[in-house]
């Protein structure tokens, strides 16, 4: 796993795809649309593909409601980074609130759920479940920035992978 | 134009409460899905059918408001099933563990069938 969402490649060219979101629910199907249209171009099968959309749905959503607050006038950067065996996704706020760390290893149960007033706490879950490779940092300015990675032709690599590949 | 793509409508069939969800399963999802559940149990539904149309978006929020019917399903000793979804979000049901709770069919014509032996 590479340390900085930047990091290139220095055996394949890159291509990078910058989306900049207005932090509205809603808005993060066109971040998926894009994300999984990209994906199918680069040969992912369509389960990938899918599980690809919801991971980055929910890192957007995250992004829109925790990180800017619904805050209209702050954006939600979205980067779809092309290797030549992988793609690269992160997402980025600009950090009105910061992650609860407690939150990004939390394992949710469904018999909790029944019994707590707020069911949520999914989307983290999920996209720890349905990407290869999934970091979460803390930008200087107190941004959050999620960096998903899913790999072309791998079957079973890292946490996850092994429900997604099938 | 992007917040709330969800047509929520009840019918009824082979003494099936059929809710028929067509569009995203968000957050927006929610007073329309609870309006629906709450309808179709005063009206004595005992068996009911969430009839998803294939592909379409359901996220986190949309899992645990569907969490929030599961509950009210034991709650009221109905039986509740899903139809409709794709491969994805059935796989989706099962990792989450709604599948443990709610009977997944592909479709409606399934779905009825295992409800009438149910």
């Amino acid at each position: 796993m590479t340390s900085s969402p930047n990091a290139s490649d220095d055996t394949s060219p890159e291509r990078v795809i910058e989306l900049r979101l207005p932090s509205r629910l809603g808005y993060e199907k066109i971040a998926m649309d894009a994300a999984g249209a990209l994906a199918r171009r680069m040969g992912f099968q369509a389960d990938r593909v899918d599980a690809l959309r919801t991971a980055l749905a929910e890192a957007v959503t995250n992004a829109i409601e925790h990180g800017n607050q619904h805050d209209d006038a702050m954006k939600v950067l979205v980067m779809l980074t092309v290797r030549q065996d992988e793609l690269v996704v992160s997402v980025a706020d600009q950090g009105r609130k910061v992650l609860d760390q407690d939150k990004l290893t939390l394992t949710p149960s469904i018999e909790e759920s029944f019994i707590k007033a707020d069911r949520g706490g999914w989307g983290i879950w999920l996209i720890r479940e349905l990407v290869d490779e999934v970091e979460f940092t803390t930008g200087p300015g107190g941004s959050n920035h999620v960096r998903m990675v899913i790999h072309l032709d791998k079957v079973t690599d890292g946490r996850g992978a092994g429900n997604v590949g099938r | 134009m992007l917040e709330d793509e969800l047509n929520v409508s009840i019918r009824e069939r082979d003494q099936v409460a059929i809710i028929d969800l067509m569009g995203d399963v968000t957050t927006f999802a929610e007073e329309k899905i609870n309006t629906a559940y709450t309808k179709v149990t005063e009206i004595g539904a005992k068996k009911i059918l969430l009839n998803f149309r294939q592909n379409d978006y359901i996220n986190s929020a949309g899992i645990a408001i569907l969490i929030g019917v599961v509950t009210e399903v034991n709650r009221n000793s109905q039986r509740l099933a899903v139809s409709g979804l794709s491969q994805h979000f059935q796989r989706i049901f099962r990792m989450v563990g709604l599948s443990q709770y709610i009977d997944i069919y592909q479709d409606e014509e399934e779905a009825l069938h295992g409800l009438a032996s149910a």
